[in-house]
C-alpha cells in the first residue's frame, strides 16, 4: 500500500469514527441541548438544535428549587459516602487476605464474589424488603447502605485483589521482622502502596450507589428519603412529561459521571473493566 | 478467563512469596468479615426467598410476620399464569437480541478501534461515557428521543425521508421492544468493546503477518486468526452480556413499564410489579426464583467449560 492510500485509509477510518462517535455524543449532547430550553422551546418543530435563547430555568425550577430533587440528591449524597466507606472497610482488610495468606477456601470466596455479582437485583431486593420491614430499615439510610455495599463489595474484592499480589512480600516480611503486627503492617505497608486500587474501588462504589435504582426502588416507600434515581424516574409521566426540568435533572444526576471520567477516567475504566476479566 | 488465571498465579509466586506454613487462624478475620457480610446480605435473602416462594404473603404478613405454608401452590400459580410465561418469553427474546447486537457490534467496534487512526483515543472515551452513565439517565434520554411527536429520532429519519408519519415508537408493541433493545445496545455495546479491544490486543502481530505473506485476505484472516484466538474472550463477553442483560430492570421500567400491554414485560418487572404493586410477595418470589435459576445454569455450564479447556 503506498503511504498516500495508507493516509487515505486512516481518514476514512476517522470519518466512520466520527459517525459512530455521534451516535453516543448526539444523546448526551440532546439531554444538556433540552435542558437548556424554555418549556415552549422544547416541542418547537422542527426542534431547535441550538437552543435559543439558552435558559437556565429548567435548572432553577426544577433542580434547585425542588425540595424533592435537593433532598433526593442530599440521599443519594449520603448513601453512596456510606457505600463507599463501608465498601473499603470491608473489602481492603479481604483483598488483602486473599492475597498475602496461604488460607484455605480463597478459590472458593473468590468464586463466591463472582457469581454474587451475575444475580438479579430484584432477586435480592425482595426477600430484602420483608427483612428490613421485621428488622425497621425500610427507609432508612443505614438500609439503602447495607444493600449498595451488597453490589459494590464482591466487586471491591476482584479488583482489589491483584493490586496486594503485586506489593512486593520481602517489603511486608520486612515489616514484620522490625516488630510489625500483622494487621499493622497491612495498615502501613500494603494500604499506602494501593492507593492507586483503593482511588479506583471508592469511585466505582460511590457512582455505583449513585446510579442505583432497584434497590432505592425497592427499599424505599417515603417520598423524602428516595434516592435521586427514584426521584429523576418519577418525573416521567403519562401526563405530559416537562421534558426539559427531566433533561436538567438527568443532566445533573450524570455530573459525578462526567466528573470522574474527565478526572479519574483511568481508575474509572480499570476499576469497571478489571472486575470483568481478572481473577 | 482461565488463562488470566493461570497467568495471574504465575506473577503472584513471583512476586508476592507467601509464607510456606499455613498461616495462623488469626489471618482469617481479614476476610472473615466481607465474606459473612455477603453471606447475610445477598445468600441469607436468597434463601429467604426460597422461603417466602412457599408461603402466603402478603401485605399483613410483612408487618406480621409468617405466612400460611402453601406448599408449591405459589409456584403453579406463577407457572399457570399466561403473564408468566410472556413475561419468560418476553425476557429470553429480549436478552438474546440485545446480547447478539450488543456483542456484533462490540466486536464491530473493537476491531476498529483496534486500528490506528486520528482520533481514535478520544472516541474510546466517548464510547465508554455512555456505559457509565446511569441507566435511570440513559433511559429517559432515549425515551425522549424516541418520543412520537417531538423525538429527536422522528426528526431525523423524517429529514432523511425514511419516515412520513410520527412513529410512536414506546407506543406500538414491536417498535417498544426493539427501542427498549436499542438503548440496551447502546449502553452495552461499549462494555463489550472494551473487553474485547482487550483480547483483540492479546492476539500476537506476527500470526497476521505470516498469514498476510502467505497471501490470506483482510477476512480470511479476520475469520481463521482473529476468531479462533477471541474465543476464549468472546466466551466470557457473552456470560457477562446475558447476565447483564437478563437481569435488566432500570432502562425497560423507565421507558416502558413492560407496556405497551406486556410487549416489554420482562421477568424482573413481572416480579417486582406482582411483591410490589399487588402485594404478592409470595407468588413474587416464586417467579424471581424460578428467574434465578436461567444465569445460575448458564454460569455453571460456563465454568464447568472452563475447566474442560484448562485440563485439555
Amino acid at each position: 500500500m503506498s503511504a498516500r492510500r495508507l493516509l487515505g485509509a486512516r481518514w476514512a477510518s476517522t470519518v466512520i469514527g466520527a459517525l459512530l462517535a455521534a451516535v453516543y455524543i448526539v444523546p448526551v449532547y440532546w439531554m444538556v441541548a433540552t435542558s437548556l430550553k424554555r418549556p415552549g422551546d422544547v416541542f418547537a418543530d422542527p426542534p431547535d438544535i441550538v437552543p435559543s435563547p439558552v435558559s437556565f430555568g429548567a435548572y432553577a425550577e426544577a433542580v434547585f428549587a425542588n425540595t424533592h430533587v435537593l433532598r433526593g440528591l442530599a440521599n443519594s449524597t449520603v448513601v453512596g459516602a456510606g457505600t463507599t466507606l463501608l465498601t473499603l472497610a470491608l473489602a481492603l482488610p479481604a483483598a488483602y487476605g486473599m492475597a498475602r495468606f496461604r488460607l484455605r477456601f480463597v478459590s472458593a470466596f473468590l468464586l463466591l464474589f463472582l457469581v454474587v455479582q451475575m444475580i438479579p437485583a430484584i432477586n435480592v431486593a425482595l426477600p430484602m424488603f420483608v427483612i428490613f420491614s421485621h428488622l425497621g430499615l425500610v427507609n432508612s439510610y443505614l438500609g439503602l447502605v447495607l444493600a449498595n455495599c451488597s453490589l459494590a463489595l464482591p466487586l471491591a474484592v476482584v479488583v482489589l485483589r491483584p493490586y496486594f499480589l503485586a506489593v512486593p512480600g520481602e517489603v511486608v516480611e520486612a515489616a514484620r521482622v522490625d516488630g510489625c503486627g500483622q494487621w499493622s503492617a497491612f495498615l502501613r505497608i500494603a494500604l499506602p502502596v494501593s492507593v492507586p486500587g483503593i482511588v479506583t474501588v471508592a469511585v466505582v462504589s460511590f457512582l455505583g450507589a449513585w446510579g442505583e435504582f432497584v434497590f432505592a426502588l425497592a427499599l424505599v416507600t417515603k417520598d423524602q428519603m428516595q434516592p435521586v434515581s427514584v426521584v429523576l424516574a418519577g418525573l416521567t409521566n403519562a401526563f405530559g412529561t416537562r421534558w426539559n426540568d427531566v433533561m436538567a435533572v438527568s443532566a445533573v444526576v450524570s455530573l459525578p459521571i462526567f466528573l470522574a471520567f474527565l478526572f479519574l477516567q483511568r481508575f474509572v475504566v480499570g476499576g469497571l473493566t478489571a472486575g470483568a476479566t481478572k481473577n | 478467563m482461565a488463562l488470566l488465571l493461570g497467568k495471574r498465579r504465575a506473577v503472584a509466586r513471583r512476586t508476592a512469596p507467601r509464607a510456606r506454613r499455613r498461616p495462623p487462624l488469626s489471618t482469617y478475620l481479614f476476610v472473615l468479615p466481607a465474606v459473612v457480610f455477603v453471606a447475610a446480605t445477598v445468600l441469607y435473602p436468597l434463601v429467604y426467598n426460597v422461603a417466602i416462594s412457599f408461603r402466603d404473603v402478603g401485605l399483613r404478613e410483612i408487618v406480621a410476620g409468617g405466612g400460611d405454608f402453601v406448599g408449591f401452590d405459589n409456584y403453579l400459580a406463577e407457572l399457570r399464569k399466561p403473564e408468566f410465561r410472556n413475561a419468560l418469553l418476553v425476557s429470553l427474546l429480549y436478552t438474546v437480541l440485545g446480547v447478539g447486537l450488543a456483542f456484533v457490534c462490540g466486536l464491530a467496534m473493537a476491531v476498529f478501534l483496534n486500528r490506528r487512526f486520528p482520533g481514535r483515543d478520544l472516541m474510546r472515551s466517548v464510547l465508554l461515557v455512555a456505559w457509565v452513565l446511569p441507566t435511570v439517565v440513559s433511559a429517559n434520554v432515549w425515551k425522549w428521543m424516541l418520543d412520537g411527536g417531538h423525538g429527536l429520532l422522528n426528526t431525523v429519519l423524517g429529514a432523511l425521508g425514511l419516515v412520513d408519519d410520527d412513529l410512536f415508537w414506546l407506543l406500538e408493541p414491536a417498535t417498544a421492544l426493539a427501542s427498549v433493545v436499542l438503548a440496551t445496545v447502546w449502553t452495552l455495546a461499549p462494555f463489550a468493546m472494551i473487553l474485547l479491544l482487550a483480547g483483540l490486543q492479546n492476539i500476537p502481530g506476527p500470526l497476521y503477518e505470516a498469514a498476510r505473506i502467505d497471501g490470506a485476505n483482510a477476512w480470511q484472516r479476520f475469520t481463521r486468526i482473529t476468531v479462533p484466538m477471541l474465543r476464549p474472550v468472546s466466551m466470557t463477553v457473552l456470560l457477562l452480556l446475558f447476565v447483564t442483560t437478563f437481569k435488566t430492570f432500570d432502562t425497560i421500567y423507565l421507558m416502558t413499564r413492560g407496556g405497551p400491554g406486556n410487549a416489554t414485560m420482562i421477568l424482573p418487572i413481572h416480579a417486582y410489579l406482582e411483591a410490589f404493586s399487588f402485594f404478592r410477595f409470595g407468588t413474587g418470589a416464586a417467579a424471581t426464583t424460578v428467574m434465578l435459576l436461567i444465569p445460575l445454569l448458564l454460569s455453571l455450564f460456563y465454568f464447568r467449560s472452563l475447566r474442560k479447556e484448562d485440563l485439555a
